[in-house]
This record gives structure tokens, sequence and C-alpha cells, in this order.
């Protein structure tokens, strides 16, 4: 072979990429086993390509924030995506969105927005009559796990642990919720795990947070009230258990004296 | 934004993420949620190392991988196929980047906040001596990969990242022969840095 020549740097790096045809691949391999010049600034450009790698992990390395916090976000976007079109009303209005003006589209807009408006109105009015502020026995008669008083005590700051999208699903099917919005409900534990409920789905029900009287943060006051009780052993744990689990509106208003919750309880 | 097209890449380039995400579509919903997560564990830094090549902040950046992961959930859900799902994803947040991009530079420019970060490595398998050499390399380094012209500087992070040249071209929207001459070009410029 000639060694009037060599190979240029464009050929060289899509030799080192792999990037050359078999023939261009042969044709260079057998120049370069020829041609220390060729061979050296091959070397080189591999090196150039270790330096740059380097430099682009030691810069990055540990400076990206940890993934659970954009994981658990994208977990949550794909669930309200995947309840948005399994809801039909969802892709009826996107059919009719694209196929009337923006003039139509604002019209009808102000129309629903209007009878909206006029639903939670009377929603608020009658709240103890469409909102789910106590569970189905049936479905929820409340689950719990083998655990002491001196044991539930023991441990300070539970919190109840978010319920896991198909689970949560799971429950709002059994509770016929396929069409309302799953942000007016929380997927509540009727015996708290403070309290030695159970990661059960006979211990989960869709409570109402926004619209009823009765709501989601009506019952966590009582859940720490009779916490507070269990653990200053003025309350048997059981009994506790068994009437959170039986009714815990007239829990409620047993245990705080009252017939109509009482706001600010909570921090 | 409009969606990219799939990418129709040739059968060796297609990775075993790309079946596995075939047999998930063929199954549950669950199935593919549970494959996006997978998928967004695994691309997830990637992708933020090459939007570090686009003048955005951390913050900005994760919202384009959210954005590109949800665009790419819909498809799924809506059946569409997946031949190449790894240069989708790059092809999706490098379009969507350069819109948050435009948006965001006065953000930028009164924040500061790049996502490709000022401060210096420290090593402590390096003496005193080797540590201040290496600071000056990846400083001179730092600095000429900021003046790269944006295409050569998306080149050369796509091609960091494990992609091929056909796939760059696809991301990019170029020829065969411009991904290559602008890789050469890039690695010259990083030589005589990394020399000085």
């Amino acid at each position: 072979m000639s060694q009037e020549f060599h190979l240029s740097d464009q050929e060289l790096l899509m030799a080192v990429d792999g990037e050359l045809s078999d023939h261009a691949a042969e044709r260079v391999q057998s120049h370069l086993a020829a041609c220390w010049a060729c061979r050296a600034r091959k070397q080189e450009i591999e090196t150039t390509i270790g330096e740059f790698m380097r430099f682009q992990r030691e810069s990055f390395n540990h400076r990206f924030p940890s993934p659970e916090g954009p994981r658990a976000l994208l977990r949550a976007q794909m669930a309200q995506l995947a309840s948005v079109q399994a809801n039909p009303w969802a892709s009826w209005f996107r059919f009719i969105s694209q196929r009337l003006s923006w003039a139509a589209v604002a019209g009808v807009l102000i129309l629903a927005g209007v009878t909206y408006l006029g639903f939670r109105t009377w929603q608020q009015s009658s709240a103890r009559l469409i909102a789910v502020t106590t569970p189905n026995p049936a479905l929820t008669p409340g689950a719990t796990v083998l655990v002491d008083q001196r044991e539930i005590c023991m441990e300070t700051g539970v919190k109840n642990k978010d319920v896991p999208v198909a689970l949560r699903k799971r429950v709002f099917d059994e509770y016929g919720i396929r069409s309302a919005d799953p942000r007016a409900y929380e997927v509540d534990y009727l015996i708290t795990p403070a309290l030695g409920g159970a990661d059960d789905i006979h211990n989960l029900w869709p409570e109402s947070n926004r619209a009823a009287v009765w709501n989601a943060e009506v019952k966590d006051s009582l859940e720490d009230h009779l916490r507070d009780l269990v653990c200053d052993g003025r309350l048997d744990l059981a009994t506790a258990q068994r009437e959170i689990a039986t009714n815990w509106i007239e829990a409620y208003k047993k245990y705080f004296h009252t017939d109509r919750p009482v706001t600010g309880l909570r921090n | 934004m409009a969606e990219p097209p799939m990418l129709d890449c040739p059968p060796e380039s297609r990775t075993l993420l790309d079946a596995s995400f075939a047999e998930a579509q063929a199954g549950s919903p669950l199935a593919i949620d549970e494959k996006m997560v997978s998928l967004f564990d695994e691309v997830r830094v990637p992708l933020l190392r090459y939007l570090s090549a686009f003048p955005l902040a951390i913050p900005d950046a994760e919202d384009v991988i959210q954005e590109t992961f949800l665009a790419l959930f819909q498809q799924l859900q809506r059946g569409k196929s997946h031949h190449y799902v790894r240069g989708w994803l790059f092809r999706a947040a490098h379009n969507l980047a350069i819109k948050k991009a435009v948006r965001s530079r006065s953000d930028i420019e009164r924040t500061g906040s790049l996502i490709a970060v000022e401060e210096l490595v420290i090593d402590p398998a390096l003496n005193p001596e080797d540590q201040f050499a290496f600071n000056q390399t990846q400083k001179r380094l730092m600095s000429v990969v900021r003046a790269l012209p944006q295409q050569q500087r998306w080149c050369l992070y796509l091609r960091a990242e494990g992609l091929r040249y056909r796939e760059i071209a696809e991301v990019l929207d170029m020829s065969l022969g411009a991904v290559s001459l602008s890789l050469e070009r890039s690695l010259a410029h990083i030589a005589r840095a990394a020399q000085r």
C-alpha cells in the first residue's frame, strides 16, 4: 500500500465509531496496519473522546436531583391521563372541541362554567345527600393488623401511606365512581394505620374531601384525638378501632361532644 | 407540540427495551405504566445530560422530560408503533427543549442558573497538584464545549449518550455527512483545549 496518502480525521472518527461500510472499514484497517502516523492519529481521537466523556461525567455526576420526586410526578400524571381517557365525556369533549370554532368552544365553556357554579352551589347546600361521607360496610368493613397499644404509641408521626394508583382505581370502581373528578375524593383508610389499620381494600374508601361537611379533614382530627386517648390509656385500642369502623361520624360526635364538626382542630 | 414521527431505525439499533415495550403494550395498561416508569429511571439522567446542551435550568429540563414521557404515554395508549423508543424520546425532548429554551431565556438571564454547572469537582484520589491540573483542564473543556456552535454541541452530546450517526441525523434533521463532520470538528476543538 502506498504511504503517500493518509486517512482524514473524519474517516478515522467514523472507523472508531463503527460507522463505515464494510468495504470502507476494510480499506481503513488495511491502511492502519501499514501507517503509524494514522494509527497515532486514531489513538489521539480516542483519547479526546475519553477526555470529553470524563469531563461530562465528572461535571454531572451527583448533580441532578434524586429521581423519586420526578418519578412520582410522572406516575400521578399518567394516572390522571389514563382516567381522562377512560372517561367517555372527555373524548366527547375532545371530539367537539376539535371541530367547533374557538368562539363556539368559548360559548360552550362559559355555559359549562355557569352550570358548574350552579351545580357547586346546589351541591354545597345538599352535601349530605350526594357526598360519600361514610363507607359502605359491605365494601369497607375495616381491617387491622396485629399490633397492640404499646407498639402503636411507640411510633410517633405515623402518616397514612399513599394508596397505590391501581388500588385507588379498584376502590373507585367498587364504589361506582367512574366519571367523577377523583380529586374530589381522598381514598382514605377507614381505620387509620396510626390506630393499627391495614393496607387492605376492605379498609379503604373514597372519602369526599371538598363537598361534604363530614369530610376527610374532619375524620383526620377524630383519628388524632382517638390516638391521643389510646396512648394516654384513656381508651382501649380495640374500642377505638371498632367505633371508628362502625360509624366514624357518631364516634366524632361522641368523643368531641358536638353534633357539628369543630373547625381548626388540626394544624 | 407536533409529535415527532416514530423513528424507523435499522433493527440492530433497537434495544431490548423496545422489545419489552412491545410486550407491555400488548398487555394491560398497568404493564405500560410500569414499563414507562422503568424507562424513565433508565433514560432520565441521559436526557438531563443531553438537555444540558440547552440554556435550561434543571427544573425546566425536568419539565421537558415529564412532557416527553407523557407524550410517549399518550402515543402508546393510542396503540401507536414504537420501533425505537429511546431515539424517539431524544427527538421529542429536543423539540420541546427548543421551545422551552426560547420561553425561559429571560429567566435564565435573570437567574443565571444554567444546568451546566460551574463548580469544579473534587476528586479525593488526586493530590493537590493533580487536582489543580485536572480542574484547569475541566475549565478549558467547559469553555470550549460552551463555545461550540449549537448544532455541533447537540451532535456531540447525543453521540456521548450512545446514539448512532443515523439516529443523531434523525433527531437533528441533518444528513449523515453533516453529523460526521460536526463530530470531527467538535473533537478537534476539544483536543486542542485538552492539550494546552
